[in-house]
């Protein structure tokens, strides 16, 4: 550290009788200023740096001193800094800087251990170059990296430190850190004695940093970690104080050398007794009756004593626990404290001593960290408004808005209530913004082909309005809550798709309505396979027909309030185009002309899942119902035989239903249970038309409509453990065709159970891992629909989630059912399946 | 491999920072950037170092990287307190966080920075040639605040139509707002707007609530006439006034009738008791 000395020192004293009184200092001029102990550095620009100048006034002691000194310091150069007053005469003064010079540390390396390691160590230790090797940094660097090898298991590690000098112009040194990490420590056995109430392998499951040796463990391998068997020392007292053991205690503990690489550990636990709740008091409640608290608490007279527990029912449900009583209506100071008031035997009197406190009004809303997102697109989410009483079941509520906008990380999202003088209270809302844009790049050079591949880009967060505003482009105009998907995919000339799609979540930013558009095209060629080999040049330039259909949509969608807010209905308003040229896509002799279709949607939809990216609870139903208008009821074109195929379908008509219900729950733990059905359906107006060729259901694998397996007017649905678009059930079960196979079914149902489990949360990648049980089955006319009639499947997989890719999945998926007609297998079987998206069914 | 490439990997440190200067007085800031970032910690102690950092500060302000160059400039006039450039530094530390102050429709944490740092600019040099300009700056952030606030305070009362309970929430930001900023240009607007949410929050509740509520679109309505009898929309305010005050004036007959009822009775027995 630095010192100032004056008068004391043994160059100074014999002329300078220096005053060095705290309580009064004195003002000189510096008449002189000098430099001693450098050897590598600079002296001028380390007089500059100390902010003194000759002929300045400085008063001695105070501040200026003290300030070169830690300037000096400041920079990192120097290990010692000592000031003198060399001469005084008078007021004149005479200083010197004396400093002590130290390498800086020029390169870290790390003897005895793997890159990887190494790596991370870099991390941990950060040991910034250009630094002062100074003892107490070799000394800290030691016992960090020892410290970060014992936190791993090894506990034998030795750690040695030497600095060598490499620049002897500059004054670096190289830090060579020689580590000898020894061989992991593992547990051989843990004894543990004393338990008798409670079973020993829960005790066992609650030390999860602290585990026996045991063949086949994979996830958690058994070491010795000193600082999590203290943490699991305190787990297994929290067990204990749960399960109403509220006495028990780690009395001893015993860990000794096992052999070389192993301990064995024991334990001593003392349970004492198991104590139940016998009477329950209020105090302090004027706004609920004792009877009503009670109910709401849900605690009666024989239940366990459990701490956790009770803290669980006073603060830890959001709306229906004890705090929500108050504080949905305002109590925001309200505060319940349990005392046990008597204790007999095993039983406990508790008494709940409350503080009601003021009703609080909201004045303000705050909002910080929204450095991209517009203030109103955040404002409108917010549930709780100014002038309404504090609830805290809004601000739960509000939480989960804003984690499903998508454009806030969902675990940094702040909110804190600051109460004011007034008796109101302002909320004050954090967010930290992160990507939401994402985009999918695909692609290739297939020869004769040409270009192969996906170009997607979806930005959730685009502002239309700054489109012309150059400054907002940085890179994408961004912060109005629109979202604008664009899309193009393409198989050389063969098949290309080109689609965008735009939606504005407020129309005119004053209601919560929604308006889209989309648009796309789709094209889709057949050529001649045998030119492949007498004309491979032109090959996939040469085509035989074609497929072709042009969309363009219009939506409205409003949020309702009954039953509740949860709803929301949607209409739109489509018109398509599909044009054959040459080819009979459907297998029904249409070969060549235009069909139009004109659709009303309308989709009623309840979602109240929690979180988008990983769903712990809530469930999303919606029903979507489409209609063409009924043509056949004032023409005949479309029902007459007699009449050209090419007429009949000029004009499609259907009506098609479709269900969708996802529901998500906890079951213990990270463990969470999703379970789903769809269904579909597709019926005629006029049992003298035919059903319509477009639209209809194909089912079986990933569900992704992706190359390969071209969505040409069809509704693509997977089934994991069967081929993609397999699963047919054909008229009477008999076998069908390949063209009715391809043509699709016009009902299908699928069921799903799934269990997830998260592998990570953080925001840049969410991964979870799944198990699935699914059955679902797809008929080729109503005769035969039999809901309970299903192929069945089961399986695991896996699903990361990056903001800038979206979600990517793989999955394992085994059918058990024998696909009647299938040519390519007749048997059960597994197989694998790769998802890109979002699957909705 | 280009020259500059060349020298920045086999120059030493000396041709290395003449080139930087160089670079710099040329304009070509990326390129200066990079090698006064190179030579910064080899030059520490050194004569060169005290330019070297003010001229890295200086080529992040012109390549607009205006968090960096705040940052470089600070820790320039902090670490060279004596500098004949420290007074630079400081107007241009403030000039960055002018420039790096988001829209008024996101955070405003970065212009409450700015507007500290540039008061505190003019505060430490009083006679500095940049004074002036730096108290235009500080008008121009102030009126960004105020942008917000009017912005966020009239928000409720656009989306009022998709929940009534907004309006109350307008009522109350727009009278913050006016409260904080007693001279703003948006006032009259606000003044207004107050008067129709609150009319509107009263016509739209529960009879109980009605005479408090239009008692305050009254109170409202003579703020607004008293200091903007020339608002362009005084005459829509007018006739919600004069609604409200009909609907007080029904209240307070029925009361009055209660009472009388309430009376009456009385009256009733006490004449039978005096037959």
């Amino acid at each position: 550290g630095g010192r100032i000395t004056t008068g004391q020192s043994p160059v100074a004293s014999p002329t300078s009788p220096l005053d060095l009184n705290y309580a009064d200092p004195k003002e000189y001029e510096i008449a002189g200023l000098t430099v001693t102990g450098n050897k590598y550095l600079d002296p001028n620009s380390l007089l500059s740096l100390t902010g003194l100048k000759v002929g300045d006034k400085v008063r001695i002691p105070g501040e200026s001193i003290n300030g070169a000194i830690k300037r000096l310091m400041g920079q990192g150069l120097l290990e010692d800094v000592e000031i003198l007053a060399t001469k005084v005469e008078g007021n004149q003064i005479t200083l010197n800087v004396s400093i002590k010079e130290q390498p800086r540390l020029y390169k870290v390396t790390f003897v005895g251990i793997k890159k990887s390691e190494q790596d991370a160590l870099k991390d941990k230790v950060k040991l910034n170059l250009g630094r002062l090797i100074s003892n107490t940094l070799i000394k800290n660097t030691q016992l960090s990296v020892k410290k970060y090898f014992i936190e791993k298991g090894y506990l034998n590690t030795k750690v040695k430190i030497l600095s060598v000098p490499t620049d002897s112009t500059r004054n670096q040194a190289t830090m060579r850190v020689s580590i000898d990490k020894g061989s992991k420590v593992k547990i051989n056995n843990i004894e543990i004695r004393g338990r008798q109430l409670v079973e020993e392998s829960k005790i066992r499951m609650k030390m999860k940093g602290t585990k026996q040796m045991r063949f086949g463990r994979l996830f958690t391998p058994s070491k010795f970690v000193p600082k999590k068997f203290e943490e699991d020392k305190q787990k297994i007292v929290e067990f204990y104080n749960k399960e109403g053991y509220r006495d028990a205690a780690v009395t001893f503990d015993s860990v000794y050398a096992h052999d070389d690489k192993t301990v064995n550990i024991v334990l001593n636990i003392d349970e004492g007794q198991k104590y139940y709740i016998r009477n329950i008091t209020w105090e302090g409640n004027y706004l609920y009756t004792d009877e009503l608290l009670t109910q709401v608490l849900g605690l009666k007279k024989g239940d366990v004593y459990s701490k956790e527990d009770i803290e669980k029912r006073k603060n830890g449900i959001p709306g229906s626990d004890l705090s929500s009583a108050y504080m949905d209506k305002g109590y925001l100071y309200f505060n319940a404290e349990d005392v046990i008031k008597s204790v007999e035997g095993d039983s406990l009197d508790l008494e709940f001593r409350i503080f009601e406190g003021k009703q609080a009004t909201i004045n303000r809303i705050i909002l910080n960290g929204n450095t991209k997102t517009s203030d109103h697109v955040v404002l409108r989410e917010i549930r709780t408004l100014p002038g309404q009483k504090f609830s805290k079941t809004d601000i739960i509520r509000t939480q989960r808005e804003l984690s499903t906008l998508g454009y806030f990380d969902p675990e940094k999202i702040g909110i804190n209530p600051v109460p004011q003088p007034d008796g109101t209270v302002d909320i004050e809302y954090t967010v930290e913004e992160k990507p939401s844009d994402q985009i999918e790049l695909s692609g290739g050079w297939g020869g004769y082909v040409g270009f192969v591949g996906t170009l997607g880009l979806v930005f959730n967060n685009f502002s239309a309005r700054n489109i012309t505003n150059m400054k907002a482009w940085r890179p994408l105009p961004a912060g109005d809550g629109q979202k604008l998907a664009l899309r193009f995919q393409a198989n050389g000339r063969q098949f290309q798709t080109y689609s965008l799609t735009f939606t504005e979540p407020w129309l005119g930013g004053r209601k919560p309505n929604s308006f889209s558009v989309s648009l796309s095209r789709t094209i889709y060629r057949i050529s001649d396979p045998s030119s492949y080999y007498s004309n491979p040049s032109s090959y996939g330039k040469n085509f035989l027909g074609s497929y072709g259909n042009t969309m363009i949509s219009l939506g409205l969608g409003r949020r309702l309030h009954f039953p509740d807010d949860y709803f929301q209905l949607s209409n739109s308003l489509t018109y398509q185009r599909y044009e054959l040229n040459n080819y009979d896509i459907f297998g029904i002799g249409l070969r060549n002309g235009t069909s139009n279709s004109i659709t009303f949607n309308t989709t009623l939809a309840r979602n109240s899942i929690d979180n988008p990216q990983f769903p712990r609870s809530g469930s999303s139903i919606s029903l979507l119902a489409t209609f063409t208008p009924p043509y056949s009821a004032f023409t005949n074109k479309t029902t007459d035989a007699n009449v050209d195929i090419k007429d009949r379908y000029k004009w499609v008509e259907y009506h098609k239903w479709m269900f969708d219900a996802s529901w998500f729950a906890t079951v213990t733990g990270k463990l969470v249970l999703n379970a789903r059905a769809h269904m579909g359906f597709l019926g005629r107006y006029n049992s003298r038309t035919d059903f319509s060729p477009f639209e209809r259901f194909v089912l079986g694998g990933s569900g992704l409509a992706g190359t390969g397996q071209f969505a040409l007017a069809q509704d693509i649905i997977g089934l994991r453990g069967y081929n993609d678009r397999d699963v047919y059930t054909g008229i009477n079960g008999i076998s069908p065709t390949p063209q009715e196979k391809s043509r699709g079914g016009l009902a299908f149902s699928k069921y799903v159970m799934e269990l997830r489990y998260p592998v990570s949360l953080n925001p840049s990648a969410t991964i979870f891992v799944l198990t699935f049980l699914e059955a679902g089955n797809n008929w080729g006319n109503f005769k035969n629909y039999n809901p309970f009639d299903l192929k069945r499947s089961a399986g695991v997989g896996a699903r990361i989630f990056m903001p800038a890719f979206g979600l990517i999945g793989i999955d394992y998926g085994y059918g058990f059912d024998r696909m009647p007609g299938s040519q390519t297998r007749v048997g059960p079987g597994g197989q694998f399946h790769f998802t890109i998206g979002q699957q909705i069914r | 491999c280009s020259p500059f490439q060349k020298l920045q990997k086999t120059g030493t440190d000396d041709q290395k920072y003449q080139a930087a200067v160089t670079y710099f007085k040329k304009g070509e800031f990326y390129r200066a950037g990079l090698l006064f970032e190179e030579l910064i910690p080899i030059l520490k102690g050194s004569t060169e170092s005290e330019m070297a950092q003010f001229y890295r500060a200086h080529c992040e302000y012109q390549q607009q990287n205006y968090q960096l160059s705040s940052f470089h400039f600070k820790q320039f006039y902090e670490t060279f307190a004596r500098s004949d450039y420290a007074h630079e530094a400081m107007y241009f530390y403030a000039l960055s966080l002018y420039k790096d102050s988001p829209n008024y429709n996101l955070d405003q944490s970065n212009t409450l920075t700015a507007m500290a740092a540039l008061q505190d600019f003019i505060n430490a040099h009083p006679q500095s040639p940049f004074r002036q300009e730096c108290t235009q700056y500080i008008a121009v952030l102030r009126d960004k605040l105020e942008l917000k606030a009017y912005d966020k305070a009239k928000q409720y009362y656009k989306t009022s139509a998709a929940n009534i309970a907004n309006y109350r929430s307008s009522v109350v930001s727009i009278t913050n707002f006016l409260r904080e900023y007693p001279d703003s240009k948006y006032n009259e607007e606000l003044a207004y707007l107050r008067v129709d949410a609150q009319y509107h929050l009263a016509k739209n509740s529960f009879a109980d609530k009605w005479k408090e509520r239009h008692q305050e679109v009254v109170n409202y309505y003579l703020a607004l006439v008293d200091k903007f009898p020339k608002s362009p929309d005084i005459k829509k305010a007018e006739r919600m006034y004069e609604d409200s005050r009909k609907e007080l004036e029904t209240i307070a007959n029925q009361e009055k009738e209660k009472l009388n009822q309430q009376q009456k009775p009385a009256k009733v027995t006490a004449t039978t008791a005096s037959n």
